[in-house]
């Protein structure tokens, strides 16, 4: 009994003997790996891109990276792909390490952060620009003015748009037969879309809703004050910029272009606001609608694919989330955000802004062109989980699995509606984009809201666009 | 175990045994069903993802969506990465507060009490308070981007001595005493007296830093900059898509597949770490 | 477990002939080895997080955006900070969400533990136990994703469930009480477990002769069981609320996943506030004042659950 306890006790001794032994050989044998050592091209003095994990696959990024270095063999080149939940996550991890020194040369930024990294970070593409125009015609003869147009801050070029997504409508084709309704055409009214949603809902049970929407600064309230003809800010154009226009745009099509947006005075209480939010308030209230969750609209794609949901606002992105979902190229089809005084679109673009703290400018302006080449965005956007900036990408072939049938409206939105713009992002963007979020919240989730809500609204607003960020 | 302890007295309640398993199973099913219906989803179609009544058993069970997540992340290397950084902070914890908890509970020394108090103060720092300054010294360190950067930060544990200094306090005083008597000192009491009896306690820090640290998500978030040092949480994200257009079963596949080591070593050190809680709770 | 149990320790008989050798030798020992047990936490504890709080006590007392280099605020960003209608809301919520959270986590905890007391197989009892630990395992971001799909409002497993009894759809994400409401039961879904264990574990700790004693004396009913075992439970019931209290007053992942903080106001928390006035609108200071604030609020409560300790804690 002893003896046996004994060598138990023993036993179990020699066992965590090895047991430590195996932990310390393992950490030995992997220091390499905590201490990063393994990893080709760290601190040799790379450019370094950081690019919102979400939005590329790897073997996009691999591809992006391999077409560089076959191109420039003498730029050593490492891409960091964040994988951060949404923007803000992103931009935590920028934020850290500009202030530690050690930010990256290039960032990809969408509309929401453009002004604020132009203010604060970015360098302007001019000379650049400039000096290689003769390369670039081609790229901005495929590329809409409205796309540049958002990248441009007082008169300066700070991006290349390689994306973008247009907020238009898609619909369920399955719940259109249901409700025995014809596709909408491209110049239907506010009116026309209402009485839709009312047809969706008679024809189904109570487990749908005609129309499904995520409260958000892109495709949330904004479309709806932009075809009210009016908008959160009051939005006016930079003067400048007409030494791009005039170099790569004919007359037709640079009228009316300026430096870049300016966005202001707060006018959420304007008629057409309030008016706006009245009429989402009612589509609430007559069950045509669910009140808006926050968040990046996770939900959104499963309820639409099965047939819960008959219309919501999306951009090309969505065409591959639906496929990915499961849903057929014409289980769904897409159409123009509704016309009431306008049918001014609003649109989200993304591209990479050059920090002014790099010390490869040069090198860093090379990554640039080459991202925004023809050839590099075909091994980018290979699944439709975004639109490109290209005019030329979008071909029936590229939608032929995907779908939608009417795939021609995603860059139509720009073609045919020159004044469609970006959505009111000031580089007091993320107080703005909270303040609208939070009282666009509290409008919708109670009857009478809309009034107070908005009131509050233009007085945070207002103290917002007072701070210099 | 319950067998071994005298429990509360039995039958003294108006509930009737069979009432009482009847609520306790209601609980256990609430408790269980989003884990349950997290799995069940994940090996259903996208397209089925919303039925209503939920299919717990799917009607046509399909491992598309486990495929999908080896497809678009690298799940080995984020995994190894995760098991490297979460299996030496939990041994580091066990030795820090293993050491700090006995030096607390049983050891005599001048300022004690603040010193006490400094590393419970420290478990009422949001993190989000301080990642910028911790960045700076690890940056100081050399340690950015390096998953030692994850690990080194995390030994100290303010919970882990708290919970330690709680366990060793829980033992006989007369033990160390009568050790001491036959001659043991400070250091021989702790090796052969208390540390033996130690062990739940241990396995109890070590567990909760494993399942901490394992779902992770801020500071790696923050701290890592190369793709080849990301841990699990971080990868998952991809698997959302660009602005939400991933599929379902796809995200919950990978919740699910990162849930896989969290539950192997809760099984595992099931008992050891309801022992340790056990003891914890108990301040004497 | 057995050979570890406290009650098989037999204690020895001190001589006190023994306790006089070399005191001074001892004491000299026993704070060295302190000073070395104490030296890899204590060292750790300053540079990884003492040094940045002194470092975010000086930051909330500048202006810095990240990017330009830091201005001296004084007291500015406090002031700001205390009229900011946000903070303090947030302050408001997080104090009802600690309420309710950590209520609702020891009350629901101590129910299963004494219900669990009762008599049962061992078996059964072992898998329930199981069952109320394991959502702690599981990452508090992945399951608030899941729980946004369970709480969708329209389309949502809960609502349909609550809809069998014959229950209207609650508007749970999109509703001021509903969200407030939603964000509790999910962290108290994932939490209660801890609380739990630790019952289970005091509740084994009271000896069965003080029971016996108990009903001898004619003390029978859950009432008077209970006026017996409170008591007996209250250093257990200390340890949980304090950490129940530490962690619910730093809540962040489940409503910044499941509501943003929405709709307005109403769920957002003094860390969603701390997170979002850093790394969105690039103000550190008041970022850090917040977090000062934060700090000293925590410290405040759980000071004042000691002192409270002192009069409703009964220790054996």
């Amino acid at each position: 009994m002893t003896d046996s306890l004994f060598s138990r006790r023993a036993l179990l001794r020699y066992g965590a003997y090895g047991a430590g032994a195996a932990a310390l050989a393992g950490t030995a044998a992997s220091w390499d790996r905590l201490t990063g050592a393994d990893i080709p091209g760290r601190d040799d003095g790379s450019l370094v891109v950081a690019t919102l994990g979400s939005a590329f696959s790897p073997a996009g990024v691999r591809a992006l990276v391999d077409g560089f270095r076959r191109l420039h063999p003498d730029i050593k080149v490492r891409v960091n792909a964040v994988q951060a939940v949404d923007w803000s996550d992103f931009f935590a991890k920028i934020l850290t390490q500009i202030a530690a020194g050690t930010a990256p040369d290039l960032v990809y930024v969408a509309t929401e952060g453009v002004q604020l990294f132009a203010r604060h970070l970015g360098v302007p593409l001019d000379r650049w620009v400039r000096r290689d125009a003769a390369e670039l015609r081609e790229y901005f003869a495929d590329v809409h003015p409205s796309l540049v147009e958002s990248m441009m801050y007082e008169g300066s070029l700070y991006q290349l748009p390689i994306e973008f997504n247009a907020a238009d409508m898609y619909l369920n084709t399955q719940v259109l037969r249901r409700a025995g309704a014809e596709f909408p055409a491209g110049d239907w009214t506010r009116d026309d879309f209402t009485a839709l949603l009312r047809r969706m809902k008679k024809a189904s049970d109570s487990h749908f809703t005609p129309y499904f929407w995520t409260n958000r600064l892109w495709g949330g309230v904004v479309p709806w004050l932009f075809a009210n003809g009016t908008n959160l800010l009051a939005e006016s154009k930079a003067p400048g910029g007409s030494w791009l226009w005039d170099a790569f745009y004919p007359a037709d099509r640079r009228r009316g272009r300026g430096g870049g947006f300016r966005w202001t005075t707060p006018q959420a209480t304007d008629d057409r606001v309030v008016e706006a939010y009245d009429y989402l308030a009612a589509l609430v209230h007559d069950g045509l609608c669910t009140r808006p969750e926050g968040g990046n609209g996770q939900n959104l794609i499963g309820v639409f694919s099965t047939g819960r949901v008959g219309v919501t606002p999306a951009g090309g992105f969505w065409a591959g989330g639906l496929h990915l979902a499961g849903m057929r190229a014409d289980g769904f089809d897409v159409q123009y955000f509704p016309r009431r005084h306008t049918q001014r679109h609003q649109f989200g673009a993304a591209g990479y802004a050059l920090l002014r703290t790099s010390k490869k400018q040069d090198a860093a302006w090379e990554f640039i062109k080459y991202s925004a080449r023809r050839d590099t965005l075909g091994k980018l956007f290979t699944t439709n989980q975004t639109t490109p900036a290209l005019r030329s990408m979008l071909t029936a072939d590229r939608y032929r699995e995907t779908g939608p049938a009417h795939w021609r409206v995603f860059y139509d939105t720009l073609d045919r509606f020159p004044d469609t713009g970006p959505i009111p992002a000031p580089p007091q963007v993320a107080e703005v984009t909270q303040v609208l979020l939070k009282h666009t919240g509290t409008a919708l989730s109670s009857p009478g809201s809309v009034g107070p809500a908005l009131r509050r609204m233009q007085g945070d607003l207002e103290k917002a666009m007072e701070r210099d960020v | 175990m319950s067998q071994a302890t005298p429990t509360l007295s039995r039958a003294r309640y108006a509930l009737g045994p069979w009432a009482r398993i009847a609520g306790l199973t209601v609980c256990a099913l609430l408790t269980l069903g989003p884990v349950v219906w997290t799995v069940s989803t994940s090996l259903r179609t996208p397209a089925e993802s919303f039925d209503l009544p939920p299919q717990i058993i799917p009607a046509h069970p399909s491992a598309a969506a486990y495929h999908g997540v080896f497809e678009q992340i690298d799940v080995w290397l984020l995994a190894l990465n995760s098991t490297l950084v979460t299996a030496l902070i939990a041994v580091g914890q066990m030795i820090t507060a293993g050491l700090a908890g006995y030096a607390f509970a049983r050891l005599d020394f001048r300022f004690k009490k603040p010193l006490f108090g400094l590393v419970l103060a420290t478990m009422m720092v949001p993190l989000q308070v301080t990642i910028v300054p911790v960045f700076l010294v690890l940056k100081s360190m050399g340690l950015t981007d390096t998953l030692l950067g994850l690990i080194v930060p995390a030994f100290p544990t303010a919970f882990g001595t708290f919970l330690m200094r709680q366990y060793f306090l829980g033992m006989p005083k007369d033990l160390g005493e009568a050790a001491m008597l036959d001659g043991a000192g400070p250091w021989r009491i702790f090796r052969s007296v208390y540390a033996p009896l130690a062990r739940p306690g241990l396995a109890i820090v070590g567990v909760l830093a494993f399942n901490y640290h394992w779902n992770e998500f801020f500071r790696p978030l923050i701290l890592e900059t190369s793709g080849q040092n990301y841990t699990l949480p971080l990868g998952l994200v991809s698997l959302q898509g660009n602005l939400g257009t991933g599929s379902i079963s796809v995200v919950l596949a990978g919740v699910v597949l990162s849930m896989i080591p969290a539950v192997a070593v809760f099984v595992v050190g099931q008992r050891p770490l309801r022992e340790g809680i056990t003891s914890a709770g108990v301040n004497r | 477990m057995t050979d570890t149990r406290i009650s098989s320790v037999r204690p020895r008989a001190a001589s006190p002939a023994a306790r006089a050798v070399r005191p001074g030798a001892r004491e000299r020992g026993t704070r060295l080895l302190a000073a070395v047990f104490l030296a890899p936490t204590v060292v750790g504890i300053v540079i990884f997080t003492v040094v940045p709080i002194v470092g975010s006590v000086v930051l909330s007392l500048f202006h810095w955006n990240v990017i330009d280099s830091p201005g001296f605020a004084g007291t500015a960003n406090y002031r700001e900070v205390f009229g900011d209608t946000t903070v303090l809301v947030s302050f408001r919520n997080t104090l009802v969400f600690m309420v309710f959270a950590v209520a609702a986590q020891l009350l629901i905890a101590l129910a299963l533990a004494l219900t669990l007391n009762g008599r049962m197989p061992t078996w059964l009892r072992s898998v329930f136990r199981s069952a109320f630990f394991f959502p702690l395992v599981l990452s508090a971001a992945s399951i608030s994703v899941v729980m946004k799909y369970l709480f969708n409002q329209d389309f949502g497993v809960v609502n349909w469930l609550i809809g069998l009894f014959g229950i209207a759809p609650v508007p749970w994400l999109t509703s001021e009480h509903g969200a407030m409401a939603t964000v509790v039961i999910v962290y108290v879904w994932q939490q209660f477990g801890f609380s739990f264990l630790l019952f289970v574990g005091g509740l084994n700790n009271i000896p069965k002769e003080i029971h016996e004693a108990a009903a001898l004396d004619g003390a029978t009913g859950p009432r008077k069981h209970l006026a017996i075992t409170l008591p007996l439970l209250s250093p257990t019931l200390l340890v949980a609320s304090v950490v129940g209290i530490i962690n619910a007053l730093q809540v962040f992942e489940q409503p910044y996943v499941l509501t943003d903080g929405g709709p307005g106001d109403s769920t957002r928390t003094v860390v969603m506030v701390i997170y979002e006035k850093a790394f969105e609108q690039l103000r550190f200071g008041e970022a850090s004042a917040v977090g000062v604030l934060l700090f000293v609020l925590i410290m405040a409560v759980t000071a004042l659950q000691f002192r409270l300790s002192r009069r409703f804690v009964h220790y054996q």
